[in-house]
């Protein structure tokens, strides 16, 4: 493909949209949208000068969509000297709002340390905006080859088809809805949030927000939720957040796992006797071990895994929970 | 079609990115991009060719910036621009942008003795102000996990290169005493951490859990070998051989992650409203116990008999409190 056609060569959107920043920034006095139309290639090959052009303006209204959710706000300012009138609005990128702040240097630790933050996403959720986020940050230098950071790979992926849509909602303030299970009664219920902070507990990955239905906080796990996320058609953004709200519903959480106790004995010599470290407790160890915990049904599945090896005195409820589980798998595979 | 939405958003970025990069004025070799940028070489000779076709009319008909598209076929990068070229520095990250790095941030600082809190924190501040909002809330939040005082040790010998003794617990409960491990990398995942490394009594790369190491010490005068250098790590825990049986596996919404740990090569079939099929490999059945137990019910094997056979032991072992037999060769 080395000798292109010009007139066959079809202008693709990263090229309409890098062609877009261009001009934006360019022309600091703004443009028209009738001038930038006329400007850009990619718009002036269909551009009819005094016609009809509405689907091509819907197609600029488009890219400039596409430009914001990449962090480039294009502006609309109306001339001081015609009032109102929004026909001769001027487009223009403002260089302050473009240009990563000249202050803010990153030095080539601090930019490994990012980068590794963001490969901590290969293959997850967030993924597509960590590289992109972390592709420009590139170009402020080169990456140091730090020793202390070589070497590892911390994932934080995990299949959660969600995620990204809770994501945007939280930043975006929109009811979400979403089907999801009762752990305990298997009563599936279409749910309405507010969405307020994702947080990754035990493993688990949590959305915390205002339930509609409940009238309170609550947490629900993204393992749980049995349909996709969407939001709530009609709904308007809700207020932002008290901090202090979301603070005060992170800590009921932790104070439950402070107060929830679940009392395990090991056997001695086994896998589960090295995972909860009785080895390093010395001789005289009963081989019991205290557990708290978030929630019972995640426990229960740790515990399944040790099989015999684990057995559980307290609570009762725990206890069922580990054993109804093995007999459902017993009956499914027998 | 989001994908390819995508495709040409990632495209977008990384021409913004390279433009940045590239005005400098510098030449770099077309593999230095490919791993600065970590993006495939074909996607940086399209992005920079594209930069090359930017063409203003009636502002810059020859376009602000110039390729040596000769040079470009040898594998040099450069772009030349003219003097009223705008697009010379940086551009900033968009709010989700930010908030995917912030989130990973978050999660680096629940891994001890990686980097200082403050550091973290420092970034944390630094991407805040990189973005174009007013209100910077915290949207994504991890609970660090347990702290393993060996995990330090480990990311000390990985650091210097130098090899690790160890006791081991197998699979089967047996520890082996003075282990000698080669590190080769660190892989914190959801509930455990595994450690990548070359075992020279095997004489292959193999992946040892954190949790069922105990005496960790840096052998001072043993650098890793040169095999452990030269070893292909791949980003599986687990890499299938042809010997590998074909399990057929169900899964409800709550244990779908079963489907990203395995990543089966074709992808899964939707059964009914809410259960997914998939096939894996597995080398040996007897493994499969634990992994679909502990699901309680959310799992199950489909074919073959043994595969369900084992899980079925499994269960049954686990409920009358009898020993299991255990895999013989899994680490």
């Amino acid at each position: 493909m080395d000798d292109l056609d010009p007139n066959e060569y079809k202008i693709g959107k990263p090229e309409r949209l890098f062609n877009l920043t261009c001009l934006l920034l360019h022309y600091q006095e703004g443009l028209t949208k009738n001038e930038i139309l006329r400007a850009i290639p990619a718009y002036a090959e269909d551009y009819v000068e005094g016609g009809d052009n509405s689907s091509l303006e819907r197609k600029f209204e488009r890219d400039k969509d596409t430009l914001r959710h990449n962090g480039i706000m294009v502006e609309a300012v109306i001339p001081k000297y015609e009032d109102e009138n929004n026909q001769v609005s001027r487009y223009i990128i403002k260089p302050e709002t473009f240009y990563w702040p000249k202050e803010l240097k990153l030095t080539p630790r601090q930019l490994a340390l990012l980068n590794l933050a963001a490969e901590a996403w290969a293959g997850g959720s967030l993924s597509g905006a960590a590289t992109k986020g972390i592709n420009k940050l590139r170009s402020l230098g080169m990456l140091s080859e730090d020793d202390g950071i070589l070497g590892i790979a911390p994932r934080l992926s995990s299949y959660e088809p969600n995620f990204r849509e809770i994501n945007n909602s939280i930043s975006d303030r929109r009811v979400i809805q979403f089907d999801y299970r009762n752990p305990k009664t298997g009563e599936i219920l279409t749910r309405k949030l507010e969405p307020w902070l994702l947080r990754r507990v035990a493993g688990q990955w949590l959305v915390l927000g205002y339930d509609q239905m409940r009238e309170a906080p609550r947490n629900f796990m993204l393992r749980r939720m049995l349909s996709g996320v969407t939001i709530v058609r009609g709904s308007q953004p809700f207020d932002p957040v008290d901090p202090k709200k979301v603070d005060a519903a992170v800590q009921d959480l932790e104070e439950l796992a402070a107060k929830q106790v679940a009392i395990i004995k090991v056997k001695p010599n086994t896998e589960a006797w090295f995972r909860y470290q009785l080895d390093l407790a010395g001789p005289g160890t009963d081989g019991k071990v205290e557990l708290h915990y978030y929630d019972p049904y995640v426990l229960a599945e740790q515990l399944r895994e040790y099989s015999h090896q684990v057995q559980v005195l307290k609570p009762d409820t725990l206890a069922q929970l580990v054993k109804s589980g093995f007999e459902k798998v017993a009956e499914h595979h027998a | 079609m989001p994908n390819s939405n995508f495709k040409d958003s990632d495209r977008f970025n990384l021409m913004l990115a390279l433009t940045a990069f590239l005005v400098d004025g510098g030449e770099y070799r077309i593999e230095e991009l490919v791993t600065h940028f970590n993006a495939p070489e074909e996607e940086i000779r399209e992005a920079v060719r594209l930069i090359g076709f930017t063409e203003l009319i009636e502002i810059y008909p020859r376009g602000p910036y110039q390729v040596d598209f000769d040079e470009l076929n040898q594998g040099f990068v450069s772009i030349s621009f003219s003097h009223s070229a705008d697009l010379t520095e940086v551009p900033r990250l968009s709010p989700r942008q930010t908030s995917a790095i912030v989130a990973g941030l978050v999660y680096l600082r629940s891994l001890p003795g990686l980097a200082e809190v403050g550091e973290i924190e420092e970034l944390q501040n630094i991407l805040a102000s990189g973005i174009n909002r007013e209100e910077s809330t915290l949207e994504i939040d991890i609970v660090p996990g347990s702290i393993d005082a060996d995990l330090v040790i480990v990311r000390d010998a990985l650091s210097r290169g130098l090899s690790l003794r160890c006791d081991y617990l197998n699979n089967r409960g047996e520890t082996t005493i003075g282990r000698i491990i080669e590190p080769l990398r660190l892989e914190p995942t959801a509930e455990v951490v595994y450690v990548r490394a070359f075992c020279p009594e095997k004489q292959s790369v193999r992946s040892f859990r954190l949790d069922r190491m105990r005496q960790v010490q840096v052998l001072e005068d043993r650098p890793i070998g040169e095999q452990a250098r030269s070893a292909e790590l791949n980003d599986e825990i687990y890499t299938p051989s042809e010997n590998d049986l074909d399990v057929v596996l169900e899964v409800e919404p709550e244990a779908y992650g079963l489907i990203h740990d395995f990543k089966p090569a074709e992808s899964p079939e939707q059964v009914s409203k809410y259960v997914k099929r998939f096939t894996v490999k597995i080398g040996d059945v007897r493994t499969l116990g634990r992994i679909i137990a502990r699901f309680g019910g959310a799992a199950r094997v489909i074919s073959p008999p043994e595969a369900k056979k084992a899980v079925h032991e499994f269960a049954l072992e686990a409920i009358s409190g009898k020993p299991k037999r255990t895999p013989k060769d899994a680490e």
